[in-house]
């Protein structure tokens, strides 16, 4: 590797930081895993039957909405100005944690369940917020990976504003 | 390099672009989890591989940015600022094509910040790939360490 050489320096950049990244995931305390893993899917959503064990689980739009028509709380895991230019109708704004967990808990209890969504299918936001709320206690939480591209896209209620 | 642009004004881009490089760095070498998450969000990586890319990649960032601003390796690390920032481009806008509404991930990962992705993420990314441009065209090395001359 000739250092003297752009395509020398750019290739010992590049290793450089390989080393040092996947080196340091190797020791640090918060390492994650090599390759990102992926929420489990349901294949079947019953919201009344009382597992007793905790739910954290992906759905599909049409779980997302059959939830929907039942009156499960949403809640928007975007963004403020996102939820403003249009969000699934009803569902709570993310503001900070412990703000959304008391709007949660004013609607419902810990062990009732709640669907989380973000953007688009894969968007990370809604599992990261999922993971948050189990860590605080909520026991049935559904993640709609769709989000709100595919609930917009096939046009099911939804609202502006805050 | 061929040199097109003045000295001094090549070496004032380079600090500003290692300054934006450093800071950007920062928070995504701390937080890890979160970056990969940012990266993940632009569905432009496929098979989990944003982990791996978030592992590298910050401190690709941090390395070029100190590269840029102690006068090592400077035709490297432009020619790292220039592809990251094609690449930052290319990934905001096909997120933006189609119609992905995500924060931008550029500096902080782990706060919500506000910074979503749009036309003036990709603008921005614009003005510091033709800064970084005129590092790598520079007429002559000013306060350049290694290597000296080619």
């Amino acid at each position: 590797m000739n250092f003297r050489t752009p395509i020398g320096q750019v290739a010992f950049l590049v290793l450089l930081s390989c080393i040092i990244g996947f080196g340091s995931n190797l020791v640090r305390a918060d390492k994650i895993p090599w390759i990102a893993v992926k929420l489990a899917t349901a294949e079947s959503i019953d919201k009344d039957v009382e597992t007793g064990e905790s739910v954290l689980v992906a759905i599909s739009l049409e779980q997302a909405k059959n939830l929907f028509e039942q009156d499960i709380l949403f809640v928007d895991a975007r963004d403020e100005g996102y939820y403003d230019a249009g969000h699934i109708q009803g569902a709570l704004k993310n503001a900070f944690l412990m703000e959304l967990i008391f709007n949660i808990e004013e609607r419902q209890n810990k062990s009732d369940a709640l669907v989380v969504y973000c953007g688009d299918p894969g968007c990370g936001d809604s599992e990261d917020l999922a993971y948050n709320l189990q860590d605080s206690g909520f026991t049935k939480i559904y993640v709609f990976k769709g989000g709100w591209l595919e609930w917009s896209k096939a046009g099911y209620p939804s609202e502006t504003g805050i | 390099m061929i040199g097109y642009f003045k000295s001094q004004i090549a070496f004032f881009f380079r600090i500003i672009i290692g300054v934006v490089f450093i800071y950007a760095s920062w928070d995504k070498i701390i937080h890890p989890a979160e970056f990969a998450k940012a990266i993940g969000n632009y569905h432009a990586v496929p098979f989990g591989l944003e982990n791996l890319m978030a592992m590298a990649m910050s401190w690709l960032e941090l390395l070029v940015g100190i590269c840029l601003i102690a006068g090592i390796m400077v035709d490297g690390a432009a020619i790292m600022s220039v592809v990251m920032m094609v690449v930052f481009i290319f990934a905001i806008s096909q997120a933006l094509a189609r119609g992905i509404s995500i924060e931008c991930g550029c500096f902080s990962v782990t706060e919500k910040s506000g910074d979503n992705i749009g036309i003036q993420t990709i603008l921005r990314d614009i003005v510091y790939l033709v800064m970084s441009l005129v590092v790598l065209y520079r007429s002559e090395r000013k306060f350049e360490f290694f290597p000296k001359s080619v």
